[in-house]
């Protein structure tokens, strides 16, 4: 739609994302009135319907916000209950969950490099023309999802909706064998993914860059994924508990998504911002690989997430390989859930989702009803600065013709991997 | 792709988690040869080309019709579609959005959002609700190699049937130990079978997420059951996938 004075896009229905969302944008005179994800989502009210059940329930209620990240969500409500609760876990147990986690990354960024976003820069708007001409490469990154989904299969249980992990431990562990035949995996895998990043290295990525801040997980001497204090390219160094006092949800009329602010602005979460605060603590291939990739840092451009995504996979398969060799020496039982008491409290979890910092607040009385329940989704806390980004970008695609300039904005988009089904919750 | 000949499908998404169709995409190649053994019509994970509506030998729907827009959805694509097919809890049974069905409903919202306006809060009905469904793959998420196995006869005009197995057939089959033998409190007995037994083979009990089976017996269950839990606990536990009304209206009729 066009006048003399404004331009109005609206783009229905963006595919190959979680869940439902379209984008709509008013421009007025040149400049950029608003530009909006619009969400086609029902709500579930998850927190909602998690209030006055018992908390042995929270994890397997709490991971059906997400088909595509359901590890993550099972994980920290887990951890958030823990700390309620004041249940210790063992080291083995950090560690089987740690993998699992792991897993999580390795497949979700597959899916997203390779299924979901890399049409976009070969100008193909169907992935099945993009396997028919990429056969080798579909094959390859189907056997790196495989691996990935191999960790969560064996140590959880299941891919989707994963079943052992729970309060206080693992209700069954993998055998020696079964922890073999994953270290095999992780050695075969490796070559493979570094063929992979030297295919993605060579595609053409869009040039655009808006300064902004980027917030993870950080933790000494690690890549932090599994736990960690907030920390940000600013400077802000606290602990997980002082979250929900220095980001805030903004809840405004007919919204369902609860945008989160820092400073009342917005700010980046996910694997470019991990990349930009932890890059020196990364396994050494993928070290290598980021290096390959000649950025100066801090990087600001947004569609760099890929090849963020691109160095973690890389990272996550390399330390998974090293956790499980750790894990072939010890006796796997202790990761086996102990008896413990339940107890009234309030506990707070972070852990680092494949699009950002999953965090989650949790209340339960003395006999371990949910009294309360906060959840802040990675998607949630990036929208605000992806609808900033997309208003500086707007304006450097206004002249295409409407639909090439569509799928520009599609790709933008893409490359954020937002997941509307866990924002809208 | 383009090839006349292929049946065509289209798999639609509701409100859900999309578990279901990942567990689709992560069948890998196998639902890649899959995808070409048809024409896709509409498969958002992979396709960015606009749906022209085209008629369809079997429409799958997955996720739960939550806002006007979804029932509008479903509604289309049942009246393009020869076979309507559900796959997974949310469409079959309500899934675990349903839990609200079972809340005060104004109150679940309000602790979530401060300001209704706007917000659609229906109550959750399951899909033959709106449209006829002729088959369901049950489960949460799906169990994909039952979809691989059903699919075929589907796609030829044939409507399967899921054989009236409790969930223990295939927990016994994987030489596990049954969770009721220490007192854990597995639905497994009245619940139909075919997902290979995934939860307790993961010593986790079965809490009924493919619904009843069709000569299940509840009374049997229910007793084996009181000396585990209370009856206001078993409640609780058959409303996380929407197995509460299916139990209500099951006892009403042995009543």
């Amino acid at each position: 739609m066009q006048n003399s004075n404004g331009v109005n896009i609206k783009i229905n229905h963006i595919a190959k994302t979680e869940g439902h969302a379209g984008f709509a944008a008013s421009i007025i005179k040149g400049d950029v009135k608003s530009a909006k994800l619009e969400v086609q989502e029902g709500m579930r009210l998850i927190e909602g319907i998690l209030v006055g059940r018992n908390f042995m329930d929270v994890p397997i209620v709490a991971q059906r916000i997400c088909g595509i990240c359901p590890v993550v969500h099972n994980l920290t409500s887990i951890k958030a209950l823990e700390n309620a609760m004041g249940v210790k876990v063992s080291e083995e147990t950090k560690k089987l969950r740690t993998l699992l986690e792991l897993g999580q990354l390795i497949h979700s960024h597959a899916l997203h490099l390779f299924f979901l976003s890399l049409a976009d820069f070969l100008d193909m708007e169907n992935d099945l023309t993009l396997i028919k001409e990429y056969p080798e490469e579909t094959r390859m990154v189907i056997r790196i999802r495989e691996y990935g989904m191999s960790l969560i299969k064996i140590i959880g249980g299941r891919v989707v909706h994963p079943l052992t992990n729970e309060v206080g431990g693992f209700k069954k562990v993998p055998t020696t064998e079964e922890i073999q035949q994953l270290i095999q995996g992780s050695e075969k895998i490796i070559s493979e993914v570094l063929e992979l990043g030297e295919f993605f290295r060579k595609i053409k990525i869009p040039e655009f860059s808006r300064k902004t801040e980027y917030v993870s997980l950080g933790q000494k001497g690690r890549y932090a994924i599994y736990e960690g204090d907030i920390i940000s390219s600013q400077g802000l160094h606290i602990p997980a508990e002082k979250f929900e006092a220095n980001f805030h949800e903004l809840q405004k009329q007919k919204e369902v998504i609860k945008k989160v602010e820092h400073n009342g602005k917005s700010y980046m979460i996910g694997a470019i911002a991990r990349i930009n605060n932890n890059r020196d603590k990364l396994m050494p291939l993928a070290h290598k690989y980021l290096e390959s990739l000649g950025w100066t840092f801090p990087d600001f451009n947004p569609f760099h997430n890929i090849l963020s995504q691109m160095t973690e996979v890389i990272h996550c398969i390399e330390e998974s390989g090293k956790i499980l060799k750790e894990l072939s020496h010890v006796d796997l039982n202790k990761a086996l859930t102990e008896k413990y008491a339940v107890k009234e409290g309030v506990g707070v979890a972070a852990v680092e989702a494949p699009r950002g910092t999953l965090y989650y607040h949790i209340e339960v009385d003395n006999r371990g009803y949910v009294k309360n329940v906060n959840i802040m989704t990675p998607t949630a806390q990036f929208l605000s600065n992806l609808e900033d980004d997309i208003a500086l970008y707007l304006p450097k695609v206004m002249n295409l013709e409407e639909h090439e300039r569509e799928k520009k904005l599609r790709a933008f988009i893409r490359a954020y991997d937002p997941c509307i089904s866990c924002a809208v919750h | 792709m383009e090839n006349k000949n292929k049946p065509k499908i289209a798999i639609v998404s509701l409100t859900s988690c999309e578990g279901c169709q990942f567990a689709l995409l992560d069948l890998g190649e196998r639902f890649l040869d899959f995808a070409n053994q048809v024409e896709m019509v509409e498969f958002r994970l992979l396709e960015d080309e606009e749906d022209k509506g085209e008629k369809l030998d079997v429409g799958i729907i997955e996720g739960n019709p939550m806002t006007e827009e979804n029932i509008k959805t479903l509604k289309n694509l049942r009246e393009r579609s020869k076979l309507l097919v559900v796959i997974g809890n949310c469409a079959a049974m309500g899934g675990i959005p349903e839990i609200k069905n079972y809340q005060e409903g104004k109150n679940t919202i309000k602790h979530v959002y401060k300001y209704l306006q706007g917000i659609e809060n229906p109550e959750i009905k399951e899909v033959d609700n709106f449209v006829k469904v002729d088959f369901t793959f049950p489960g949460c998420p799906i169990n994909a190699e039952e979809f691989l196995l059903y699919m075929p006869g589907l796609l030829a005009g044939k409507i399967p049937q899921i054989p009236d197995n409790p969930v223990c057939v295939e927990c016994k089959k994987k030489g596990n130990r049954c969770l009721l033998l220490d007192k854990k409190p597995c639905f497994g007995p009245m619940i139909l079978g075919g997902c290979d037994a995934a939860c307790p083979t993961s010593r986790m009990v079965c809490q009924g997420c493919r619904g009843l089976r069709p000569k299940g017996n509840i009374k049997a269950m229910r007793a084996t059951l009181k000396n585990m839990m209370t009856d206001e606990e078993f409640e609780n536990t058959a409303e996380i996938y929407g197995l509460r009304d299916d139990l209500e209206e099951r006892e009403k009729k042995i009543n």
